[in-house]
């Protein structure tokens, strides 16, 4: 099957014929929207089909069309009144899109069970192979309670793994809102262990409680501006390992010893990630972080005198 | 534009509609747009044939046969042209609508957008609005993941230029099996024909583009293929034992197989398969944990130690 993107005029009048027979009356911008068009190139697609019908083309042949109020209703379109069949690649994108939704639901409920049944349904009619594993580190649990919280402006108490500072807490926050950032999602909230606002990284929320809390005084959302480190290293050796791990771009024609700036929120974060590559990328700047590192290595390593 | 897209609708309204295969000339009489020369008219149509078969609609040909002199025939087949909706439930069109609706934004959009408005000619819409989103696992997806889907169920080798350790591209190809995402990345796996072993892929890691072989059902998967997304070797037949300050190392405990209290420090006893990933783990705690056995795992951490401390003297 030819693969083909775009927009293409055809494809868009052959499924406005369904679309507008299973929906008869609705309105113009309606129509838009559901179409990703403008309200004017939908409006060019109904004087196009209006001229469109049986071989003779007589008006009792033509597609009947009413949509001079701003809301469309269509007759005499038997033909084409039934969508279209789906593509291979647009049932592999339905099928991986189930695969994420069915991770996402409770194993024990109602949902899971029927996208399972659909997915395999699916694939047995179309081919199409299923993904052998979705597995998010996030459970689906919290990510629940965190979305009824917001929904319902309820406090919850959060224990937190903190990675960095290799601890775990547990405190009573506000949840404000879910972010994906770098492939991760983040919890924004208001933490009163620190009476400021915060991003908890959802899959090192080991627990959350919905409390039986509100609270309407937290509610502005100001995204307050952290600052970043800036930081240079020198890359020594297993240079795919260190631009993962540091979130940058090496070249391919890289070499060893090259010098890469980087960027991180957190000077503790830093210093471990540096540490745990074990040499393969050395701080070059600033001195105050080299120093930092010399001194914890030189810390543990007294454990082993 | 309009008028060729008037053109090709009718077209395909007539094909649709007729009970037999429709010749060339009844088409050039019948058809509105179809004008000028006999030529220019058969260019016309050799055209709109090409442009409705690369929007996946399938025209049936007839007469073919060159022992009959009949003209060549046309139509489409409504059972092949419409969706089979057939015993899917609203609820299940609901559902694959919501799946389609998941790539907003992300690497399938365009294709899912199509999926969308087809299924939006389903007169029901339901509401399951009680499913979470989980947009990251979408958004991590790489733009040719609907290439790989397609090619396992075509069977049909791909090629890649693949990012090792030393950041040096190489060429792979690779019969795909399958694939699965695990932690926010996005994995395939297959048989590599150059390492004539079954590999993974993370997808991040290709460079540029990814080509997919024209040549359908170049291979088989074998029925007894079981997709490995342990990462381990499952033998975790070393042992190591470990003293990990109190209340810290929660990611190391996590392997433990017991733990022993001893004043400041836990002495907690570990299996582990492979050297490098756990001298990382244990480097990251800095002073919290100790290596007392073995010796290689020791001396292992210490020498990188005293790297760091010189390097960044």
């Amino acid at each position: 099957m030819v693969k083909n993107f775009g927009d293409n005029q055809v494809e868009r009048l052959l499924d406005l014929v369904p679309y507008l027979v299973a929906n008869q009356g609705v309105a113009l911008e309606k129509v838009a929207k559901d179409f990703n068009s403008s309200r004017a190139s939908i409006l060019e697609d109904l004087n196009t089909l209006w001229m469109c019908g049986l071989p003779g083309y007589t008006p009792l042949e033509l597609i009947d069309l009413s949509f001079d109020t701003g809301y469309v209703s269509i007759r005499n379109a038997d033909i084409l009144s039934h969508p279209r069949r789906l593509s291979s690649y647009e049932i592999g994108a339905i099928v991986v899109g189930l695969s994420i939704l069915k991770q996402s639901v409770d194993e024990q409920s109602n949902h899971f069970r029927q996208i399972e049944e659909l997915i395999i349904r699916l694939c047995r009619t179309s081919q199409i192979v299923a993904p052998a594993k979705i597995e998010s580190a996030v459970t689906s649990s919290i990510r629940i309670t965190l979305g009824d919280a917001i929904n319902q402006r309820r406090l919850v108490s959060l224990s937190y793994y903190s990675f960095a500072k290799d601890t775990e807490t547990v405190r009573r926050v506000k949840p404000l809102g879910i972010e994906n950032l770098d492939n991760n999602e983040y919890l924004f909230a208001y933490c009163y262990l620190a009476n400021d606002f915060r991003n908890f990284r959802l899959d090192r929320i080991k627990d959350v409680v919905a409390l039986d809390v509100m609270d309407d005084v937290v509610n502005q959302v100001d995204s307050e501006v952290i600052d970043k480190y800036e930081f240079s290293v020198k890359v020594n050796s297993q240079p795919r390992k260190v631009m993962e791990v540091l979130h940058i771009q090496i070249p391919a024609d890289y070499s060893s010893g090259d010098e890469f700036l980087c960027s991180a929120f957190n000077a503790e974060w830093i210093i471990r990630t540096i540490t745990s590559l074990a040499g393969s990328a050395i701080i070059s700047q600033p001195n105050l972080l080299r120093s930092q590192i010399r001194e914890r290595a030189a810390k543990a390593l007294a454990l082993y005198k | 534009m309009s008028r060729k897209s008037e053109r090709l609708v009718n077209l395909v309204i007539a094909l649709l509609a007729t009970k037999r295969n429709v010749t060339k000339s009844e088409i050039f009489r019948t058809i509105e747009g179809y004008e000028g020369s006999n030529e220019s008219m058969e260019r016309m149509f050799e055209r709109d044939k090409d442009e409705l078969r690369s929007l996946g609609i399938e025209i049936e040909v007839s007469g073919l046969d060159p022992l009959f002199d009949d003209e060549v025939g046309y139509r489409i087949r409504p059972e092949i042209f419409s969706f089979d909706s057939e015993g899917f439930s609203p609820v299940q069109i609901a559902y694959m609508s919501l799946a389609a609706q998941l790539w907003k934004d992300a690497s399938l959009s365009e294709v899912s957008q199509k999926a969308v408005r087809k299924l939006s000619g389903f007169a029901s819409s339901m509401d399951i609005g009680d499913i979470p989103a989980v947009a990251p696992l979408a958004l991590s997806a790489p733009i040719f993941l609907d290439e790989i889907v397609n090619c396992i169920s075509e069977r049909k080798p791909i090629e890649f230029a693949y990012l090792d350790h030393e950041l040096n591209s190489n060429f792979r190809n690779v019969h795909v099996y399958s694939y699965f995402s695990l932690n926010g990345f996005w994995y395939f796996s297959g048989f590599d024909t150059e390492k004539m072993d079954v590999r993974t892929f993370r997808c991040d890691r290709i460079q540029g583009e990814l080509k997919v072989s024209k040549k359908s059902n170049s291979y088989q998967v074998p029925e007894d293929f079981k997709t490995d997304t342990s990462f381990n070797d499952l033998t975790s037949d070393k042992k190591a034992i470990l003293r990990i300050r109190k209340g810290r190392g929660a990611q190391i405990k996590m392997l433990a197989s017991s733990s022993i209290e001893d004043g400041d420090f836990d002495t907690v006893h570990i299996n582990y398969s492979s050297q490098i990933p756990l001298v990382e783990l244990i480097l990251w705690h800095l002073d919290d944990v100790e290596v007392i056995e073995p010796m290689i795992l020791r001396n292992e951490i210490v020498k990188s130690l005293e790297n760091l401390v010189d390097f960044h003297g």
